[in-house]
């Protein structure tokens, strides 16, 4: 039966909380001058994929991406992307990871690691989503030229979905379903084996 | 043979073929919450991004947090004022965009209340005090970005972006926690 007390595993969340944003935070800032060139080349090559011929650039400028495609002239327009719009999301995903107690448990370690993978995963999908509204929206003439008004209403569409539901609601949903049995504890919904499991230090 | 509680989630026991554990946990309490979460956030952030939606309810929305915020700069001296979905004083200004009204954690939490096994009055006063706790935390974020624009415009960028998403992202998560964990445990008393 859940605890009618306060429970406990939600009270030690709680105050694990704070510390974890403070170094979730910290963690994202420090691995961000590997992970924007690593975003932006991933990009690239996801965009050039899904195109013919290959030709979307992404440059990496001051924590941006700029978006352009060299078949067309230099002075062509580009795209300034903040990348922090796109994987920002990695820091309350992080942070609810580490309040976890025993959320890096050898138990879950993988599942926590295949989680970021997806998370990783949105992060280079949503940049090719901004190239391909770019290409359909913001190459004036030539996006007229080249798409119709179905396409930019789909890349429009597609592009609120990585800006916004996705990139909200993914930390969340990669943390219940990675960690599902330890979260549910918090809320006295899981089995009697995970809520009443010896707790670790830490 | 374990006591399994009404709101227990089992495990799939010994068979793990995918399609079969999917099913076993569609079957429990947690796992009906799972998909009607997933389909409430589906269909809250498909009703905000349609266009009479956006035009009737969300900007009305987005300004009224502006002219929220206004009133307690004001309250700190800054003779701010707002015109449309930008709030701006004599020493800095900001608009609030789709993404930064809090609409989206009050989505995230309202859902995950309305999708979770309680009574109709416990669900609709959890969505209104948490409605009401996001829009305070949103309240003291644009303040908070306000003068941080006004102090530090360098820090402003990851201040916005890092900080405050991140922040009202767990608070929505933390308000849900609380209310689920009561509500679960009320549930599980009767």
């Amino acid at each position: 039966m859940p605890s009618p007390q306060p429970d406990a595993e939600l009270r030690r969340f709680l105050r694990r909380l704070p510390l974890a944003l403070v170094a979730a935070a910290a963690m994202w800032l420090a691995i961000r001058p590997l992970y924007d060139p690593f975003l932006c080349r991933s990009g690239e090559i996801a965009a050039r994929m899904v195109e013919f011929p290959k030709v979307a650039k992404i440059h990496l400028a001051e924590g941006s991406a700029l978006v352009g495609r060299t078949d067309l002239r230099a002075d062509s327009a580009w795209l300034k992307l903040p990348l922090t719009q796109i994987h920002f999301n990695a820091v309350p995903f992080l942070a609810l990871v580490l309040a976890l107690p025993g959320a890096l448990a050898r138990r879950y370690r993988w599942r926590v690691l295949a989680a970021f993978g997806i998370l990783v995963l949105s992060h280079i999908l949503a940049l090719v989503a901004n190239v391909k509204v770019f290409y359909a929206a913001g190459l004036g003439e030539w996006s007229r030229a080249n798409y119709g008004d179905a396409a930019r209403a789909f890349y429009g569409a597609l592009r609120y979905f990585f800006d916004i539901p996705l990139t909200f609601t993914l930390p969340l949903i990669l943390w219940a379903a990675a960690l599902w049995e330890r979260v549910a504890a918090l809320v006295g919904m899981a089995p009697e084996a995970v809520r009443t499991a010896p707790r670790r230090r830490g | 043979m374990p006591r399994w509680h009404p709101l227990t989630v089992t495990t799939g026991g010994a068979d793990n073929r995918p399609v079969e554990r999917w099913k076993a946990l569609v079957a429990t309490p947690a796992g009906r919450f799972v998909v009607r979460y997933a389909a409430a956030l589906a269909v809250g952030f498909v009703l905000i991004a349609l266009k009479p939606v956006n035009d009737h309810v969300v900007n009305p929305y987005t300004t009224f947090v502006a002219h929220q915020a206004r009133v307690a700069l004001n309250l700190l001296g800054e003779g701010a004022s707002v015109h449309g979905q930008v709030l701006s004083s004599p020493r800095f200004s900001v608009t609030i965009f789709n993404g930064c009204n809090g609409l989206e954690a009050i989505l995230i939490f309202v859902c995950g209340v309305l999708a979770f096994p309680a009574t109709w009055r416990s669900r609709l006063l959890g969505a209104a005090v948490g409605f009401l706790a996001i829009q305070l935390i949103n309240t003291v974020r644009v303040v908070s970005l306000f003068y941080v624009g006004v102090f530090k415009p360098e820090w402003f960028s990851t201040s916005h972006v890092f900080v405050w998403q991140s922040i009202i992202v767990v608070f929505a998560v933390i308000l849900w926690l609380l209310w689920a964990r009561r509500h679960a445990v009320a549930a599980a008393r009767r």
